[in-house]
């Protein structure tokens, strides 16, 4: 088989236009079959007798006989005839030329495999039936086998091929094979000239034998009835009448039916607020929306983590007495629970905080500072030891109830709120020692967040807070803020820094500072500018945050000289997004 | 020893009677007692057009397979391969006359038993031929789809043609494909190297595509002498 596969590319990598060649061979029936060749470009073999074909039926495996019979008609063709065709068997071919005992072609085959029929004979057709509208006709196409193929004997099988096209069009239609004698064809148009010709070929075999002649088709268009007219006028005005209603009816019904197919979808809302808002982004609406709003309950006073956050020693007498109004501050009376601003705890209002997003549960952080016996209770930052500030507070409740408040995700939002103190001093046992409404004006903070990781607390940690107002109010002669580095009303606390958690505050797992921005300062027309709050605008290199100088624009983020902190973007006004945060992270 | 033959042949046309039963073939009718019984049964005439169906769709599976065969696995420069007809095809134990003239001399019981012949010793390859097939990574489902189905329709045509030479040639005969099996060996082999095994196949489903042809012709001419004796004698 290998020998033989070599032979057979030998013979198809020759291009045959070189030398003598066989162009093909050729059978009509199955029973007999011709060869034709050619001399190529060899113009000098072209005499007759030079060129010779000689065969073999490689299934008898006998010797190399020469052409029965050259066609003395037909030039360099040679015929087979019946006695030397086989079928089954497969049939090599060689033009030589004896002379120079030279082979310039060969080619195996069988007979099947060159079988081309005669064309079909007789081919007719009959009308079938005329559409309603007479514009369509069907016809069925008749025809009869080749005479020259056996199919009585079943010596060949043969399956047809019909093709019609509008008379002197170019593209014919073709249709599927049929083993049968006749054919239907649908869908002729009346006023049109068709012509059908038909071909066929053995079944399991791909060569088609030639067209039979074409035969014309042609029906004469028959006017159409009337009678159909109307009816067909009829159901296209019904139908169209039918759109008309539904739409109609569609149209007047539409809200019901919007109600009943698209039940609208309760969009999550908090009761006064408009999601647009939300969306928008108007923040300072928003401020006055949600500072209007009934959410700061006393109920949740007592979940309030900033209730743990500062230590209180109660058991020394000497503070005690001292610090009447750090007792106050901490005593857990709830009657100024009024005052007091709850933050809230869920996280989705977006808004920046100065705290690390991951704002640890109230239950942890009550969990971590034990001994606070303010748990539970007020605020114990809420002042009480000064008349003024209750005054205060009421006044700077309704103020700052006023103003816009950019409550942070568990960020104390009564920042602003007249609950603040002054935290005058530190015990050394860690307590706080309040003094009312006192500016403590040194700015500074120190932060030794590398060492603990107790961030934004730590700011707190520093000192109480005082509200804005309070601060501005009871300051007045506090020079303005010393620049971008000021934030926070701090109080000399870096003694004591560090002391006065009892525990490890968790708020961030890296000692990252989170700026905290306070909401914009409610107008204070008597106060100087103080430097409580200001916007961070952005985060130098060293991850100090840089901070506006302070405008009647809002808040201050506490800073960390020492942090760093990835650049910040520009942040709107006031806000700084968990997202932004995030960044701050280092 | 003819005594024993004619029992087992009796008792295998008895065991096969359900299997003739649902292609309503059987002519005579005998249930295990040996008595005649009614039983739905198919005349001569319908039975060799039956048979020829058979033979038919056969070779047009065939010839599809090997298309399919050929497509999928066969380089293209090899694809002449198939115009020559399939050299190497297994013998037969004789020749097979391939001119029209020859052929039509053939006696009837000389055209059965050839087709029987053909189809016994097509069985095992085939059955080889699916197993190769099988442990192709990408033979399409259509060409294993159809070998399996030709298989299948050779069973049936060889009991067809039993039946046929039984009532035709009112000979028994044993359908046993045993004694063609020396000749089946060369397929027992495992197909070594791809290109090797791949046209071997391909030659095997050339081949077999001739041999279907060989069937389908020889049924026929067979018909047509049945139907009419005339035309289909040799002149």
């Amino acid at each position: 088989i290998w020998c033989h596969l070599l032979a057979l590319t030998r013979n198809q990598l020759h291009p045959p236009s070189r030398g003598p060649h066989f162009t093909g061979c050729r059978s009509r029936e199955q029973e007999t079959f011709r060869c034709w060749w050619s001399a190529g470009i060899f113009q000098n073999l072209t005499e007759p007798g030079t060129l010779r074909v000689f065969y073999q039926t490689k299934n008898a495996l006998s010797e190399w006989q020469e052409c029965p019979d050259y066609t003395h008609t037909v030039k360099n063709e040679c015929y087979f005839n019946k006695t030397f065709t086989h079928i089954w068997t497969s049939y090599c071919i060689q033009l030589r030329s004896v002379r120079e005992n030279i082979t310039y072609d060969e080619t195996c085959f069988t007979v099947e495999n060159i079988v081309h029929p005669d064309p079909p004979i007789g081919l007719n057709w009959t009308l079938l039936n005329v559409s309603h509208s007479g514009l369509h006709f069907d016809i069925l196409v008749r025809w009869a086998p080749p005479p020259s193929a056996d199919v009585q004997m079943g010596w060949m099988s043969l399956m047809y091929q019909v093709q019609y096209r509008v008379r002197n069009a170019s593209h014919w239609e073709m249709l599927d094979l049929e083993s049968g004698t006749q054919q239907s064809i649908y869908g002729l148009h009346t006023d049109k000239e068709y012509e059908v010709r038909v071909r066929c070929k053995m079944s399991a075999f791909n060569n088609f034998g030639e067209f039979s002649d074409s035969i014309l088709v042609h029906v004469a268009q028959i006017p159409s009835k009337e009678s159909t007219f109307p009816t067909t006028l009829v159901l296209i005005f019904g139908v169209i009448g039918l759109v008309i209603l539904l739409v109609l009816l569609i149209f007047s019904q539409q809200q019901r039916l919007m109600v009943i197919f698209l039940p609208p979808i309760p969009a999550p809302k908090i009761k006064g607020i408009d999601p647009e808002l939300l969306k928008n982004g108007k923040l300072d609406q928003l401020n006055s929306l949600l500072s209007s709003q009934d959410m700061y309950k006393p109920d949740f006073y007592h979940e309030d983590p900033w209730v743990e956050f500062i230590q209180l020693d109660l058991d020394d007498p000497a503070e005690k007495n001292e610090s009447s109004d750090t007792q106050h501050l901490l005593g857990l009376s709830r009657s100024g629970s009024s005052h007091v601003l709850h933050f809230k705890s869920d996280d989705d209002s977006g808004r920046a905080s100065c705290y690390d997003p991951e704002i640890p549960n109230p239950e942890d952080l009550a969990a971590l500072l034990p001994g606070h016996s303010g748990r539970g209770d007020n605020h114990p930052l809420v002042s009480r030891s000064s008349s003024s500030i209750p005054d205060l507070g009421v006044q700077q409740t309704s103020e700052v109830e006023e103003t816009p408040i950019q409550t942070q995700p568990a960020v104390p939002s009564w920042v602003n709120m007249d609950f603040y103190a002054q935290v005058s001093d530190f015990t050394p046992a860690g307590g706080v020692v309040l003094s009312p409404g006192q500016l403590n004006s040194s700015p500074e903070k120190k932060k030794e967040e590398e060492n603990e990781k107790k961030i934004p607390f730590q700011l707190v940690s520093d000192g109480a807070y005082t509200s804005e107002n309070t601060a501005r109010q009871l300051s007045a002669d506090v020079p303005p803020s010393p620049g971008p580095e000021q934030g926070y009303q701090t109080f000399p606390t870096q003694a004591v820094e560090g002391n006065l958690w009892n525990g490890e505050y968790l708020v961030s797992t890296s000692d990252s500072q989170i700026p905290y921005l306070l909401p914009e300062a409610p107008p204070v027309p008597i106060l100087p500018p103080v430097s409580g709050y200001t916007v961070v605008q952005e985060v130098d290199a060293q991850h100090s945050l840089l901070l506006n100088p302070p405008s009647s624009q809002p808040a201050i983020c506490p800073h960390s000289p020492n942090k760093h902190l990835p650049a910040m973007p520009t942040m709107p006004m006031g806000y700084l997004t968990p997202d932004l945060l995030g960044n701050l992270t280092p | 020893m003819n005594k024993l033959k004619v029992l087992q042949a009796w008792l295998w046309c008895v065991s096969l009677w359900p299997c003739w039963l649902s292609h309503a073939v059987p002519l005579d009718c005998k249930d295990e007692t040996g008595s005649l019984a009614q039983c739905a049964s198919i005349s001569q005439e319908k039975l060799l057009d039956r048979v020829i169906q058979h033979a038919e769709l056969i070779y047009r599976v065939s010839e599809e397979s090997c298309t399919l065969f050929e497509d999928m696995f066969v380089p293209y420069p090899l694809h002449a391969l198939r115009s020559q007809g399939g050299n190497l095809c297994h013998t037969k134990p004789f020749p097979i006359p391939g001119s029209k003239s020859e052929i039509q001399q053939i006696s009837d019981k000389w055209l059965l038993h050839s087709v029987l012949m053909l189809v016994q010793s097509w069985m095992e390859p085939l059955i080889y031929l699916q197993t190769t097939l099988n442990r192709y990574d990408d033979a399409p489902d259509a060409l294993l789809n159809k070998t399996k189905w030709v298989s299948d329709k050779l069973l049936s045509l060889e009991q067809g043609v039993v039946v046929l030479i039984r009532k035709m040639l009112d000979e028994g005969i044993l359908t046993s494909s045993s004694i063609f099996e020396h000749t089946l060996t060369p397929y027992n082999e495992q197909s070594p190297e791809v290109l090797e095994s791949v046209l071997r196949n391909y030659n095997l489903l050339i081949c077999f595509k001739k041999d279907a042809h060989k069937m389908e012709t020889f049924l026929k001419l067979l018909k047509c002498r049945q139907s009419n004796k005339l035309s289909c004698v040799s002149y």
